[in-house]
């Protein structure tokens, strides 16, 4: 029995190799996936403990309400003195590290505008510098500097080369003195590493006086975990101290938590591929069962048990399972070095030494490889184990209607009502962004399923209106082509149905996009009223509040106004939430915040937030019952409380604020936030005005090229640029499920082709040419890639509508353009997956056809 | 008596469609006998012959095999009866494509998990000499060929009964008669009982026994045992 399913296996090469690749390509994602973030993730972890490998102890800012650009409150220089002061502390350093920082390269651009960051470090002592010269020396004086290798390579500077660096303080030109490497390698992870005197970086970061962490080297003999519990007593709120290795474990879970989102996302376009994949094993398998009842029969009656039948089924699919998973397996390998060629081409250069393989991916790869493929193939195996010994002996067999069969219509409605209902629970009722995000994909992986079984019966309807232009155009080709793919609905259903997941994602993904496109640019036409925007040239990130003040001095400008941003704890509310800081006096002429009922009679609600005043967004007001005049405590990151009142609710149709606002005075003072996040400008008479622009973007050129000036159609642009570059990423990991899908065309075609052998040859025996049998078999991808096509739109409407519904303000655009470009994309898809079929079957001989059993 | 039917019915369908394939059957079936079974299309035969190894089922009747009753027996009864009783030769071969010669009429075995008895199947190999063919694949071999490793298949697990529905059906008359000779000669030396379903009068008289259908009626039995002519509704 076994060597049956085997060799059957092997006289069908074709078959098999498509069939196994359905599964392949996911599987690649997801071994790739794991390749490519452990090798960066080692190779982190590598460059942490080397830099941390002198220091027996660290003292650094609690991170809990860390900025988004991992901006915390520097250290006082006075806990350094208390530091020293400890038993068993034989030295301590406080040392800056920047993030906020630009360098400049040789075209007067930052050296990164992909978003690695820029880092601005001190020199430490030798007791503690884990940075080495590869070439030249470590800056000595102000007005020297450093730079990692690897920047210095790609800008093609050379020792004694002038740099130039921004931070806080101004743009400033050093002198590059030395190449630096860190644990071996000349860049960390593509970022731009710039090394400073400490008194030089202090400064240019604005941290005069103050440290980013304090390193600390124990007495010979003392325990560094004595150490750091001695060094806790004397720290203070607000920081914590570790060991040396404790913090090289931290910054590296740091890092893997970061990356955890991104592999995720990729994991789940695996997941999508491996579920489209299973589509086309199953149907596969389903054809095959069918045109082999005979042999099953044959077997039965020769002795086998069904148990026998449904294991031989089972030990194909293993086989194809464990040839595709291998496959995948090894495709992924391959693929994480181009992943990570890819980021590259972005700017971003992860660090790595060598390809990491753990046993997780291998185990996990094969594992989930096998068992989707198994999975997709036990239905069909158990309608195997169905064909009667008596078939044997019959002729033109057709499988027993199954119960399986009979109950699919009602299965399917009730799968897909299953389905939109998790959708609706995930969107609209579940709190939590897990839960809410599993129960909807959940709900999308239902509902397409329980489509897919429904589609039996849209295919005729489907087949009639996209078959009957063809029809027309193609005369009896096009209809022969039309009646062959309704002739087996629920084959050309599944076909379909693979295809569907993809364009429905496709265009869910294009839907939603447009949508967010639409509402920012809502958001700033109705929010701004400004005319110019200062922000990070990066697309985010804070900066120095000095460029505001420069702008201000350019005649034509009127009003600066700030946004700054922390995070903070709301008391009695879990999770962090963003809170923004303004300038009361000047917000209103640049930016428009409704402030809703009811107000405090005779106050401005925004131009007099007093100092323990807190604004609340509508909406978040509403989800935690706040009212005018409540109480609420925000955590400090200094641990702290800053107890404030409710002084009024408004409405941001803008929403570059935020839900929780107070006073950058307040900010600064409590939360030690002294960098800008937006600038807004107003410029005078309220008008756009070129010349003052001009103005503004050459006084930033000068002295402060971290920071850019943008006119609210740029502003939207660049929002808009970064939403289309993400959508295109989706849509090449779409194209994965896509390519998939349409081996499964593939696939069916040519084995109803095997099938349809005999009708075949008699076409060609009654006078049809090669040309006329290809396009039938053209048409008939295409009928079916198209059904695939329109069901796939049809879902991708649908739950953009469902999904866009549940985000508040969120603007609905169709983008009618590119639907009707999928439409014919899969056409033209279809087109693509007929050329092998459509040559084999011209190829038939005649008289063999017509012969053929 | 090997295979015993006891008054057989079969009907298809319900209702004004029926079709009342079998309307009372009763014959039985000696060790060691060659019966042929004829009669015009659509009489009956193969019904028969399905409802005889377990292929079918009667709408009433019984049928003993070995003397176990096998009417109403399950899935698993019945693979198990078809492993140990059961061979079948089918008209149109019924190879599998993908296996040599030797392979599939080791298939039985395989399938059974049985070890083959080496002599047994060198004798049975010898009788249909095939020995230069055994490594060839169905689609290298001509029908005769082919349908020679159907005997042997049949043949190799020792059943009580072979069934066969028109094994010359698809053969030229020179093949036809090598297949018979075949067949006659495993009864003859073997001791192999069978049972052979055909419409040519030249296949019947290799044959011992020869029963003609009509109309889901037995008509004739040349040993004019144990069957009623006629047997009359209402009365069993
Ligand atoms: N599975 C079936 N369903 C319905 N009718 C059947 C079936 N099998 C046989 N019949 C009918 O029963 C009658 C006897 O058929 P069969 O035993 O095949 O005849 P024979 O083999 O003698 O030609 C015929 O009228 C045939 O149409
Ligand atoms: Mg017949």
């Amino acid at each position: 029995m076994r060597r049956v399913a085997l060799r059957g296996l092997l006289a069908r090469k074709t078959r098999l190799a498509l069939t196994a690749l359905a599964v392949a390509l996911g599987v690649m994602l997801i071994a790739g996936t794991y390749v490519f973030t452990d090798t960066i993730n080692s190779s982190f972890d590598r460059i942490f403990s080397v830099s941390l490998q002198k220091i027996d102890v660290v003292i650094t800012p609690d991170t809990d309400l860390s900025g988004d650009d991992g901006t915390t409150v520097p250290l006082d220089a006075s806990l350094l003195r208390k530091a020293r002061a400890v038993d068993g502390v034989r030295t301590a350093e406080g040392s800056v590290s920047d993030q906020n920082g630009t360098v400049l390269g040789k075209d007067g651009k930052p050296v990164s505008q992909q978003g690695a960051p820029m880092i601005i470090a001190s020199l430490n002592g030798p007791a503690f510098e884990s940075l080495n010269v590869a070439d030249g020396r470590f800056p000595k004086t102000a007005d020297e500097v450093a730079l990692d290798k690897g920047t210095a390579d790609k800008e093609g500077f050379k020792l004694g080369a002038r740099i130039s660096v921004q931070g806080v303080a101004p743009r400033k030109r050093y002198r590059l003195v030395g190449l630096t490497t860190i644990g071996g390698v000349p860049s960390l992870g593509g970022a731009a590493f710039a090394t400073l005197t400490l008194a030089e970086a202090q400064r240019m970061t604005g941290k005069q006086g103050r440290f980013d962490a304090i390193d600390i080297d124990g007495d010979p003999g003392v325990d560094p975990r004595q150490l750091t519990a001695r060094v806790r007593q004397i720290s203070g709120r607000g920081t914590v101290v570790r060991t040396g290795r404790q913090e090289a474990q931290s910054q590296s879970d740091d890092i893997r938590s970061n990356l955890s989102f991104l592999s995720t996302a990729l994991l789940a376009f695996g997941g999508i591929s491996l579920f489209v994949g299973a589509f086309i094993i199953f149907n596969t398998f389903s054809i095959t069962v069918a045109q082999r009842a005979r042999e099953f029969a044959l077997l039965r009656t020769l002795g086998a048990s069904r148990r026998q039948v449904l294991r031989s089924v089972l030990l194909e699919g293993l086989a194809i399972g464990v040839l595709g998973a291998a496959a995948g397996l090894g495709l992924g390998i391959a693929v994480a070095s181009g992943l990570r060629a890819l980021f590259k081409s972005f700017g971003i250069d992860l660090p790595s030494s060598g390809t990491v393989i753990l046993t997780r991916t291998i185990t996990v790869s094969l594992i989930v490889g096998i068992l989707v493929t198994l999975i997709a193939c036990v239905v069909p195996a158990l309608r195997a184990t169905r064909v009667p010994p008596v078939a044997a002996l019959r002729e033109g067999v057709a499988l027993p209607e199954t119960r399986h069969s009979r109950l699919a219509f009602p299965l399917a409605l009730v799968l897909t009502a299953i389905g939109v209902a998790l959708l609706v629970l995930g969107l609209f009722v579940a709190s939590g962004a897990t839960s809410a995000l599993s129960l909807t994909g959940a709900g999308a992986a239902v509902t397409f399923l329980g489509v897919a079984l429904l589609s039996p019966r849209l295919v005729p309807p489907i087949a009639s209106l996209v078959g009957a232009p063809l029809q027309r155009l193609f005369g009896l080709t096009g209809r022969l082509a039309r009646e062959n793919s309704v002739r087996q609905p629920g084959r050309t259903a599944t076909t379909a149905a693979a295809l569907m997941v993809g364009v429905a994602l496709v265009c869910f993904a294009a839907i939603f996009a447009a949508g967010a496109n639409k509402t920012i640019a809502d958001a700033v036409d109705s929010g701004l009223r400004g005319q110019v925007i200062l922000q990070n040239q990066a697309g985010f990130g804070a900066f120095t509040p000095a460029a505001g003040a420069a702008v201000k001095q350019i005649p034509g400008v009127e009003v600066v106004s700030p946004v700054r941003g922390a995070t903070t704890r709301v008391q009695g509310i879990s999770g962090k939430e963003a809170l923004a800081g303004i300038d009361p006096a000047g917000f209103q002429r640049v930016y428009r915040l409704t402030v809703v009922k009811p107000r405090t009679p005779g106050r401005n609600a925004i131009r007099d937030l007093p100092d323990n005043g807190l604004l609340v967004e509508t909406g978040y007001a509403d989800d935690h019952k706040l009212k005018l005049g409540d109480p609420v405590a925000l955590k400090t990151p200094r641990n702290g409380l800053l107890r404030v009142k409710v002084s009024g609710i408004f409405k941001d149709k803008g929403q570059l604020v935020g839900s929780l606002v107070v006073s950058n005075r307040v900010l600064q003072q409590q939360f030690g936030v002294d960098r800008d996040q937006l600038t807004f400008i107003g410029l005078t008479g309220g008008r756009e005005n070129p010349a003052v622009k001009r103005a503004i973007d050459a006084r930033l050129a000068r002295d402060f090229p971290q920071v850019e000036a943008r006119t609210a159609a740029q502003f939207t642009q660049d929002q808009r640029d970064q939403i289309n570059q993400l959508l295109g990423l989706i849509y090449a990991l779409l194209a994965l499920t896509v390519i998939v899908a349409l081996f499964g065309i593939v696939n069916t075609l040519v084995l109803s082709i095997t099938e349809r052998t005999r009708e075949l040859g008699m076409l060609r025996a009654v006078g049809t040419s090669r040309r006329q049998v290809k396009a039938m078999i053209r048409l008939e991808a295409v009928i079916t890639a198209m059904i695939g096509g329109v069901l796939g739109i049809v879902l991708g409407v649908g739950l953009s509508l469902l999904v866009t519904r549940a985000i508040d303000d969120f603007s609905i655009a169709f983008p009618v353009g590119t639907l009707v470009v999928v439409l014919i994309a899969s056409g033209v898809a279809g087109v693509l997956a007929a050329i092998l079929p459509a040559r084999r079957a011209a190829r038939l001989d005649v008289l063999e056809a017509l012969a053929y059993e | 008596m090997i295979v015993t039917a006891t008054d057989i019915k079969r009907r298809y369908g319900a209702g004004e469609a029926a079709v009342e394939a079998l309307r009372g059957v009763s014959v039985a079936f000696p060790k060691g006998e060659f019966t042929a079974i004829m009669g015009p299309s659509g009489s009956g035969k193969s019904t028969l012959m399905h409802i005889l190894a377990g292929l079918d089922r009667p709408t009433e009747g019984s049928v003993l095999v070995d003397g176990t009753e096998i009417v109403g027996l399950d899935d698993n009864a019945l693979t198990q009866l078809r492993r140990d009783k059961l061979g079948f030769i089918f008209q149109s071969f019924n190879l599998l494509p993908v296996l040599t010669a030797e392979e599939n009429i080791l298939l039985p075995l395989s399938i059974a998990g049985r070890d083959p008895d080496r002599e047994w199947i060198r004798r049975l190999i010898e009788t249909v000499g095939l020995g230069d063919r055994l490594t060839h694949r169905p689609a290298e071999l001509s029908g005769g060929q082919q349908q020679r490793v159907a005997v042997a298949r049949a043949l190799a697990s020792r059943p009580s009964v072979v069934f066969a529905d028109e094994p010359t059906g698809n053969l030229d008359t020179k093949t036809s008669a090598d297949i018979l000779t075949l067949l006659r000669r495993s009864v003859d030396e073997f001791g192999q009982t069978i049972v052979m379903v055909t419409h040519d009068p030249e296949s019947a008289s290799v044959a011992d026994r020869l029963l003609v259908l009509r109309d889901g009626l037995l008509a004739e039995d040349s040993a004019g045992v144990a069957a009623p002519v006629v047997a009359p509704a209402g009365q069993a």
